[in-house]
């Protein structure tokens, strides 16, 4: 068995949904600091993959494509210790409360 | 540059081993019968960028063809539909003469 | 042993459209960004960049790489060799580590492309690849029932032609080079370039004239 990421020829696949969402501003944000990062060698393409590759299977099927995204990037910035997590839950809820 | 192992033409089984961690050979092309299509280059190996290693020594890369058929039992389509996929080196090996 | 290795049985999303808790990854990315700016990891500029970056790519690119092939002989062969250096004969700047191919349609072979393992796609020269593509039935399908998914876009190929799927695994990614449709001759490479739509470019789609007669 491989990992829920390895798709090609799954069982119990249904009909293609073709509708677009409208890119947020969020997932534009998501895109960049990713790919930023990656730019300024701090982390690469393949550590992304395999960072999302071990999210939890249902969490995976949850999630949406740039929240793997953003859950990615956040365990690379953890585990190499450029950002920690406590600082990230302060920062995350600073924020929510300003919004609200 | 690195000299490979196989060349174009070459009828290559790919490796059906389950290994662990980060790769990108999907499991329905492990242990299926292909044929080289090309050589794509030299490319740092994603097994080992993947946990922050160097990626060296660099790996052939190979597109790899395949007969649907000998990939899905279920196949519905035409005999000569293909499948294309680009597979690193390691991951194949030459295939037995009665398997082609 | 099954060649099925998941089953999607059931699984009513697509894992690509925000989900229910979308605020809250939003709310953490920009944490995220706060921080790393706070310790001059990134810049403001870096990220601002790197969101301009993508923004200045469309699928008009390709279709602009794919008129001038058609009318063309010497660039065509010079795309299909080596489409970067293609690319940017017609300023479009793929340049990065990943290498990109294109793949070209003929009465014998269809292409399509795919990325099952994740959602690989020409960034570079293309953009943000759409929603369907990076959906879990896409990727599952379009290797062992590629002419369902091609009819699922009204493609309908003949037996007569050779499906060729392209899972982009690697470092490699692909794009479509579609045959030019009969009746276009007198038109211009502009005209011709709006013919050519995102869908032609990965495969599930091919360049209709009619669909401009029409508009």
């Amino acid at each position: 068995m491989t990992g829920v990421h390895d798709l090609g020829g799954s069982s119990g696949a249904g009909p293609i949904d073709k509708s677009q969402h409208e890119t947020e501003d969020w997932e534009r944000l998501a895109d960049a600091v990713t790919v930023a990062l990656d730019k300024k060698g701090l982390k690469t393409t393949d550590e992304h993959r395999r960072a999302i590759e071990s999210l939890d299977p249902e969490r995976y099927k949850k999630l949406g494509y740039y929240e793997r995204w953003i859950a990615a990037t956040e365990l690379l910035l953890v585990e190499k210790g450029i950002l920690t997590r406590e600082e990230i839950d302060e920062k995350a809820a600073e924020l929510e409360e300003n919004w609200r | 540059m690195t000299p490979t192992r196989f060349e174009p033409g070459d009828h290559v089984r790919v490796r059906p081993d389950e290994k662990p961690g980060h790769v990108r050979t999907p499991g329905y092309v492990r242990g299926k019968n292909g044929r080289i299509e090309r050589i794509l280059g030299t490319f740092k190996n994603p097994e080992s960028l993947a946990y922050g290693g160097s990626g060296l020594p660099e790996s052939p890369l190979y597109k790899v063809g395949f007969r649907q058929t000998d990939l899905w039992h279920e196949y519905t389509g035409p005999p000569n539909d293909t499948l294309y996929i680009d597979l690193y080196e390691h991951w194949l090996e030459p295939a037995r003469k009665e398997t082609v | 042993m099954s060649e099925a290795h998941h089953d999607l049985e059931g699984h009513d999303h697509e894992g690509v459209k925000p989900s229910a808790e979308a605020g809250r990854h939003a709310a953490r990315i920009r944490a995220i960004e706060v921080l790393l700016v706070e310790k001059g990891v990134l810049t403001e500029e870096d990220v601002r960049r790197q969101i301009e970056y993508m923004e200045a790519r469309s699928p008009a690119n390709g279709a602009k790489l794919v008129a001038r092939a058609w009318v063309d002989p010497g660039f065509k062969a010079r795309l299909l060799s080596d489409t970067k250096a293609a690319a940017l004969e017609l300023g479009i700047d793929a340049s990065g580590p990943v290498e990109f191919v294109t793949v070209e349609n003929t009465p014998e072979v269809h292409n399509l492309i795919v990325c099952t393992l994740c959602s690989c796609y020409p960034r570079a020269i293309l953009g943000r690849p759409p929603d369907w593509y990076k959906s879990f039935n896409y990727r599952s399908r379009a290797v062992n029932e590629p002419r369902a998914a091609m009819r699922e876009f009204g493609l309908e190929m003949g037996d007569d032609v050779e499906v060729a799927v392209h899972d982009s695994s690697a470092d490699v990614r692909y794009l479509v080079l579609p045959m030019r449709p009969p009746g276009t001759e007198g038109m211009s490479e502009e005209e011709l370039a709006g013919l050519v739509t995102r869908d032609c470019l990965i495969g599930v789609s091919v360049p209709r004239f009619e669909a401009v007669r029409t508009g």
